[in-house]
């Protein structure tokens, strides 16, 4: 049986739905049990304990009658009637909303013919399941992801990257349920290199991130991303996705690397690939910051500015390498906490001319981004660093000690994206990132 | 009127099933386990707890448990799940915020 807050019953019923124990035994307390005191806690549980007896004691029903928070419609196809064309779009778009199947932004109908085409994008079968996702174990077959990047706005063309950014986000090292369901704003980033992203034209140069019409491509790829997070995943905002705030990078978030001005291989080849490999890597981010200087052109002071960026002891990736690593019970799976770092061409070419490469400005940032032991276990739960590292307790008694605020050098994801002028983007991230290969 | 027809772009899902663990007859002189995943005060939650279900059933025994793996979340796998049940005759668990 499990404790469970009041605002979070909701969430508590549908995951034990989705994950085949409809009928837990739950005790609830009016608010979680993080941020408040120990006494405030034994009062919630006093309070409260008269459920967990029940629970412990008698055979329990199924979950409190509440409402699910979205629809789930299975008829294969849906129809709406409106006095024209352009009054039906609405009609459908204001269900679609009711239904919670929206990202807020209006959805291009995935009409029969618009979803056929779309799936002319790839080589894969309709029916071809792609893979399941979570939380809510949906299969994703080539349709319904189609269907998806219609609504999004996307063209047949963008399909294989789409369909490839699912796969990344469904390999087991994501720990998907993780991202999807949290109280964090976990943003999937999609990086996108090769050739394919020139024949896509997904934006690497002047606000590649968006907005704006020489950002399309990426906007739509990013935005069917979320949608088949949440209508194939069932990641619905107030159910499924507790977000305690939520965040505009979740709407898309997509770049290819500027390598037209990089002087350094480009991510994927320094992952293996070859260049005229076409990949996707998709990293779950949970905000960013500018990676901004204009006066310095020596490599040691741009990397020093860089690695403040890093510094930052309310964000969950800080530090947590004392706490352990990141893991999906189920595969074992283990996740050393990344970051990227989108470096603009004006940095990149600086640190190219005073022999700096990527590795260079990993481990420098590695050395640099330091914090004390102190300030690092500041949000950090004292049993779980005990757990993870008993070999290091001595901390305690020394909590001057200056730590790296990550696990090692290859924790600093680079690429470079962007137009002219030292402004690049750091993207604190929520464990690693996943590349794969587009296949046709 | 004009009429619309449009491709249901919501998946159907895959349906998972797990036995529930039968309910105790009673509590006392059983043992209880408790199971945290390292979220901040639910050790707290769960220490108090303990003391109640003692005061109301005396010769209840409790054991603590974390998972074996993860970082500010740690988890049970399987093995772990299989050791707890093994061992203790039901299980509270916190287990997110």
């Amino acid at each position: 049986m499990s404790w469970v807050a009041e605002g979070f019953i909701r969430d508590a019923i549908r995951s034990a739905e989705n994950f085949g124990v409809p009928t837990v035994a739950m005790a609830t307390m009016p608010s979680p049990f993080t941020n408040q005191s120990p006494g405030g806690v034994e009062s919630m549980v006093s309070a409260g304990i008269d459920q967990v007896i029940q629970g412990l004691t008698e055979p329990p029903e199924r979950g409190p009658a509440v409402d699910a928070g979205f629809t789930t419609i299975t008829e294969p196809m849906l129809n709406f009637e409106g006095k024209d064309l352009l009054d039906t779009m609405e009609v459908m778009n204001r269900q679609f909303l009711e239904w919670r199947w929206s990202d807020g932004f209006p959805l291009v109908p995935p009409t029969p013919d618009r979803v056929e085409r779309m799936m002319a994008g790839t080589t894969r079968d309709p029916q071809d399941v792609v893979t399941t996702l979570e939380p809510g174990f949906g299969v994703a077959t080539v349709e319904k992801i189609a269907a998806n990047a219609v609504m999004a706005g996307c063209r047949p063309e963008h399909m294989p990257v789409l369909i490839t950014a699912v796969e990344c986000i469904s390999e087991p090292v994501i720990y998907l349920r993780n991202k999807a369901m949290s109280t964090g704003p976990h943003a999937p980033l999609i990086l996108v290199n090769g050739p394919i992203a020139k024949e896509l034209n997904i934006n690497y140069g002047v606000c590649a991130l968006g907005p704006g019409s020489i950002s399309y491509a990426n906007s739509v790829i990013g935005r069917a991303l979320r949608l088949v997070m949440m209508n194939v995943g069932f990641t619905y905002p107030g159910v499924s996705d507790m977000d305690t705030i939520g965040s505009p990078i979740k709407y898309s978030l997509c770049a290819a690397e500027n390598t037209v001005a990089s002087p350094w291989d480009s991510y994927h080849e320094d992952l293996g690939y070859a260049p005229d490999d076409s990949t996707v890597t998709v990293h779950f981010v949970y905000g960013t910051c500018e990676l901004y200087d204009f006066q310095n052109w020596e490599a040691e002071k741009l990397v020093q500015g860089f690695a403040s960026a890093a510094c930052n002891t309310v964000q969950v990736s800080t530090g947590k390498w004392l706490v352990g690593r990141r893991s999906d019970p189920r595969y074992h799976t283990e996740e050393k906490e990344h970051h990227f770092m989108m470096i603009c061409p004006e940095h990149a070419l600086q640190f190219h001319r005073q022999g700096w490469d990527k590795q260079r400005i990993r481990e420098e940032m590695f050395r640099r981004a330091r914090m004390t032991f102190e300030e690092l276990m500041i949000g950090q739960e004292p049993k779980a660093f005990e757990i993870a590292h008993p070999e290091m307790q001595w901390l305690w008694d020394s909590p001057k000690t200056m730590l790296p605020v990550v696990e090692s050098p290859e924790c600093y994801s680079i690429a470079v994206v962007g137009a002219a002028a030292g402004r690049g983007a750091f993207f604190w991230g929520a464990g690693a990132p996943v590349t794969r290969l587009i296949k046709p | 009127m004009v009429k619309l027809e449009v491709v249901n772009p919501q998946a159907i899902t895959q349906v998972v099933s797990v036995p529930l663990a039968p309910r105790l007859s009673e509590i006392t002189g059983k043992r209880i386990g408790l199971y945290w995943n390292m979220k901040a005060g639910g050790d707290v939650a769960l220490e108090h707890t303990a003391r109640l279900l003692e005061e109301r059933f005396p010769k209840t025994e409790f054991k603590h448990f974390v998972g074996s793996v993860g970082a500010s979340m740690r988890h049970a796998t399987a093995e772990d799940a299989e050791l707890v049940a093994k061992d203790c005759d039901a299980v509270v668990g916190t287990t997110a915020d």
